[in-house]
């Protein structure tokens, strides 16, 4: 076939180029977290790991780490059962104005972060609360709810309701049917989501900077000021953390339930 | 013979019963109807934060602010408003998003669509994950990680001025523009566009394109008449989704673009942290909601909302 091979050629050239456009700016911050040099400079001068022996001497990325961590914690409590929750309900439940509420979850979305985010934090100044660090992961929840009721959605959307049905004939209560039936079947998404949730909201950025003070600041926030100093490469050994936890949460989505489960057809 | 001893039932069953005891008296069948609305509810109280928040944003737009206190004045003024249209910066800000927004969502998806498609219809499972990979490792890492990986590839002793200047070119000046912060938001974008992509494309029967190619037509025609039409619903929601995070994104302009290429939300956030005048700020906030709002519903009134349902196309 003589159109294949210009087809292969096209979508491989774009191909190629995309992997490249997305991986650069990954390659280029792990190996310059390994430079023995003061500055950033190509080629580096010497490998070293001395940037991560700052990473280890300086309390503050420390510090800024651990509350990320928590942060990223509490949202992924507080998805998991109210994302989870209300995907079962769009997907099985006749609900009056599903067209709406379709709408009102797509809101997050739809309302811009930066706008999401001066709100909540008005709403925190005028409680008094701000300046705690759970809201933060409160937050970090409500503007990624989104991801996690897609992907529980997906998972309800490809299970028989026959087989609820059944259960329920076969004498199960409600909640038995739910725990053994539906919420088995729905676990795929429910772990999809939930790795969704707790990546995006250690990586979540401007809701962090408008809701946290320099006493609570969060690590992307304090990347973000640094480089907004002086760029020296322990910003780019800070940086592979990140790369780290993504590449441990795309292993364990992977192990879990499988990289494909984004590939279903809706 | 059925002397079976409570103690015999396993204490899982026990404690289940009890759980499903406590259910019916907490949540009666006559309550079952809303059984649905009971289950939705948490969801519903934390997306009605933003919606409270949002409130408040509008309120806080309608009261100018006062010079002597820095406090909200407390009668009601469209003065923000009528503040924002007289300042050309203003308008060069809303200009320059939209223009952004239109710029990254053609590339994005023209990127994205190919690579979704590779992803989706290739045969080898080795290539399919490392395209997987590819896209989730940078969809993992974050705007400002990445950000901070482009600055070091396009400062003025990054790598490619450095490359350039072996060639005997350069240096170039890659930052702080326009351009620089293009490239990072359709970097950005590029994972969220495939991977909205990539169920409309499963949901296109391969056969279909066989037929087609079988019926005459060369692969081109058979992408433009027969694949890109089937595949609408994953386009709209790539293009609706990079357009919105575009239109407003915060980080890449005030990062790459060094305070040169201010977007509408780092207006927002100067006229709240820089000029100290909420009022004004706010009045900004709800322009950026109201245009945005206005083009996604207008594409989902032209269109539906394509991949973006939360209910599988069976049901409706």
């Amino acid at each position: 076939m003589s159109g294949g091979r210009s087809k292969a050629i096209v979508l491989g050239g774009i191909v190629l180029f995309n992997i490249v456009c997305l991986a650069l700016p990954t390659i280029i911050v792990l190996v310059t977290s390994f430079t023995a040099g003061n500055i950033i400079r190509f080629p580096p001068e010497g490998l070293s790991l001395r940037w991560y022996q700052t990473l280890l001497e300086k309390t503050a990325y420390q510090e800024a780490f651990l509350r990320t961590l928590y942060v990223a914690l509490i949202c992924t409590a507080v998805s998991i059962p109210a994302g989870t929750l209300a995907a079962i309900a769009m997907a099985r439940y006749r609900l009056r104005f599903l067209g709406g509420l379709q709408v009102y979850f797509l809101l997050p979305f739809t309302i811009p972060l930066i706008v999401a985010g001066l709100g909540m934090m008005e709403m925190l100044i005028s409680i008094r609360m701000f300046g705690q660090l759970w809201p933060v992961g409160i937050a970090a929840c409500i503007i990624n709810l989104p991801f996690m009721i897609w992907a529980v959605a997906a998972s309800v959307n490809g299970l028989d309701p026959d087989l609820e049905n059944a259960a329920a004939n076969l004498g199960a209560p409600p909640l038995q049917t739910f725990l053994t039936v539906t919420l088995p079947a729905v676990m795929p998404g429910v772990i999809t989501g939930a790795l969704l949730m707790f990546v995006l909201a250690f990586n979540e950025f401007i809701v962090s900077l408008l809701l946290t003070n320099a006493r609570i600041v969060t690590l992307p926030v304090l990347i973000y000021n640094s480089i907004r100093s002086v760029i020296t490469p322990d910003l780019a050994a800070v940086s592979v953390v990140y790369i780290l936890v993504a590449a441990v949460a795309i292993w364990l989505l992977d192990k879990l339930v499988g990289l494909d489960i984004f590939l279903r057809s809706k | 013979m059925m002397d079976m001893k409570a103690t015999n039932i396993p204490i899982s069953w026990r404690l289940l019963d009890a759980a499903e005891a406590l259910a019916s008296r907490l949540w009666p069948t006559s309550m079952r109807r809303f059984t649905g609305w009971l289950l939705l509810s948490p969801a519903f109280l934390l997306v009605f934060v933003l919606v409270a928040g949002l409130v408040l944003i509008a309120g806080y737009s309608l009261h100018e602010l006062d010079t002597s206190t820095y406090r909200l004045k407390a009668d009601y003024t469209l003065e923000n408003y009528a503040d924002i249209v007289a300042k050309p910066t203003y308008w060069k800000y809303i200009g320059r998003s939209l223009l952004a927004a239109l710029i990254v969502t053609v590339v994005t998806v023209t990127l994205a669509f190919p690579y979704a498609y590779v992803m989706v219809r290739t045969r080898s499972p080795l290539l399919r994950k490392l395209l997987l990979i590819s896209l989730f490792l940078p969809f993992f890492i974050g705007q400002v990680v990445r950000a901070y990986g482009w600055l070091i590839l396009l400062g003025n002793q990054g790598l490619l001025n450095v490359a350039f200047g072996w060639i005997g070119l350069g240096p170039f000046n890659m930052i702080a523009n326009y351009g620089a912060v293009i490239v990072g938001l359709v970097q950005f974008m590029l994972p969220f566009a495939a991977l909205l992509l990539a169920p409309a494309i499963v949901a296109i029967h391969e056969e279909m394109e066989l037929a087609s190619e079988s019926l005459g037509a060369n692969w081109l025609r058979t992408l433009w008449h027969v694949t890109l039409p089937m595949a609408k619903p994953g386009l709209i929601a790539a293009s609706v989704v990079v357009f919105t995070l575009t239109l407003t994104d915060f980080a890449m302009p005030e990062i790459l673009g060094g305070g040169t290429t201010d977007f509408i939300a780092n207006g927002i956030y100067d006229a709240f942290f820089q000029l100290s005048d909420k009022g004004f700020g706010s009045a900004l906030s709800i322009i950026l909601v109201a245009l945005g709002s206005l083009l996604v519903a207008l594409i989902f009134a032209l269109a539906g909302a394509g991949t973006l349902s939360f209910i599988a196309e069976k049901r409706k």
